[in-house]
């Protein structure tokens, strides 16, 4: 018997899969897999999220032991923006035991939010932009919006629920301890573009029952695109589908619509800041 | 961004590399088992009968690590299911170059076969690292110089036996 071993042709226990090509599909795919995933478990945490009673958020909220105001922050300021805030809820449908409270940061950033406990975060810079009260219910009433639509806890509920979803895949546990954190809290919550709308909506009818008519309320969204195009470049079309808030001249082209719709006047007498109202913003 | 930027460099770092090495393996591979042919490894537990042999045996090991890209795709693989191709060509090479060095073990012993050829592998790295050990075993059979001194000190070459 002759024995020898013959060389065998190459390939045969190598597959012939060009690796890039490879890794391509599978980065796709696993991309594609974790946007479903966190798609799915931000919907049901959120949903869940919103089903908890607002008196258990606010418990919650005071769990955290944040400051939100500026420490020695100006009584005036803080007890003037309250007052709009009391002024402007009966034009809002409220849930049960709706309640918010509003501070003030002695911070040079334009920007209002509303977080966990309905708890209202008023910025200097963005007061101080402020041309008149009504301008600034707008915010208000928009802010006092979000905290009845419970989007502060169902933001952080799908945030939360979603970041340990994924966190359990990837096993790692990094965004789920930030979604935790106090500095996310304080970031505020990122609210979707359906949420904005709706604030929107419902903040203009409680401008509207305030002062008679919507004059001046979108005068903010003017002032945004004002700053957004001294400052950057960002064309629309990619904003429009890149940003959780709608485009600045949609949302001012909405509240005309709006205010047609329902018959609101865009015309009014526009109702001063007060007197004292720089003085109070101190540097 | 500083983890994407180590995650990015450690990926092309081991795809490059990992290929070079690769085919620079495979070129010897091939030239080597052309050089061995004259040396046949046969899985056969039946010794041939043409002559008297002395037995002798014969190993050769390699331990191959597998590159961060190959580990990082076969790491996706595992999601979705599927042949772990880029495992496939880091086995093939170990096992190939367990033979050809279990053959230069028997060269070196002047044999003319190595019979019983048998392999084994083992996964020598935990966690995230990947690397194999290979292993290439068999019995030389090397042609007896003096055949009956030889037949009384190695057991029977005869089939059973």
């Amino acid at each position: 018997m002759r024995y020898e071993n013959k060389q065998a042709p190459e390939g045969i226990n190598v597959s012939k899969v060009h690796p890039l090509k490879q890794f391509a599909i599978l980065v796709i795919a696993s991309v594609a897999l974790l946007l479903a995933l966190v798609l799915v478990l931000q919907f049901a945490g959120s949903a869940v999220a919103k089903r908890i009673p607002f008196k258990y958020e606010v418990q919650l909220s005071q769990k955290f032991d944040i400051a939100l105001s500026t420490p020695d922050a100006p009584e005036e300021i803080v007890t003037y923006l309250n007052d709009l805030a009391d002024r402007l809820a009966p034009g809002l449908d409220l849930i049960d035991d709706f309640d918010v409270q509003v501070h003030y940061r002695e911070e040079d950033v334009f920007n209002a939010f509303a977080t966990l406990g309905g708890n209202l975060l008023f910025y200097r810079e963005l007061l101080r932009q402020m041309p008149h009260e009504n301008a600034l219910a707008m915010v208000m009433a928009h802010e006092m919006a979000h905290i009845n639509h419970r989007d502060p806890i169902s933001g952080l509920g799908g945030g939360v629920v979603s970041a340990i979803g994924v966190a359990m895949v990837t096993g790692r546990s990094g965004m789920a301890e930030q979604a935790f954190s106090q500095t996310s809290l304080l970031a505020g919550m990122q609210f979707t573009r359906q949420m904005e709308s709706a604030a929107d909506t419902a903040a203009l009818s409680a401008v509207n029952q305030l002062y008679g008519h919507v004059n001046g309320a979108g005068v903010l969204f003017e002032l945004i695109g004002d700053i957004k195009a001294d400052s950057d470049a960002v064309p629309d079309w990619l904003e429009r589908i890149s940003v959780t808030h709608p485009l600045s001249k949609d949302r001012v082209a909405a509240i005309k619509s709006l205010a047609l719709h329902n018959g609101w006047s865009e015309m009014g007498e526009l109702t001063k800041l007060p007197d004292a109202f720089n003085d109070w913003l101190r540097q | 961004m500083i983890n994407v930027i180590g995650f990015v460099l450690l990926l092309v770092v081991g795809y490059l590399f990992g290929k070079y090495f690769e085919k620079r393996h495979y070129k010897s591979i091939i030239k080597r088992e052309e050089q061995f042919n004259q040396l046949p490894a046969i899985a056969t537990k039946y010794p041939p009968q043409d002559q008297v042999y002395q037995q002798q045996l014969v190993s050769g090991g390699v331990v191959i690590a597998s590159d961060y890209f190959k580990s990082f795709v076969a790491g996706l693989i595992n999601v979705f299911g599927g042949r772990v191709t880029p495992f496939e060509s880091m086995l093939d090479r170990g096992r190939r170059e367990a033979i050809l060095r279990m053959k230069q073990n028997a060269q070196a012993h002047n044999a003319n076969y190595v019979f019983n050829v048998k392999l084994e592998t083992s996964r020598i790295a935990t966690g995230r690292l990947g690397a194999i050990e290979v292993l290439a075993y068999g019995t030389a059979m090397i042609p007896a110089i003096n055949p009956i001194s030889a037949e009384q000190d190695q057991p029977s070459a005869t089939p059973g036996a």
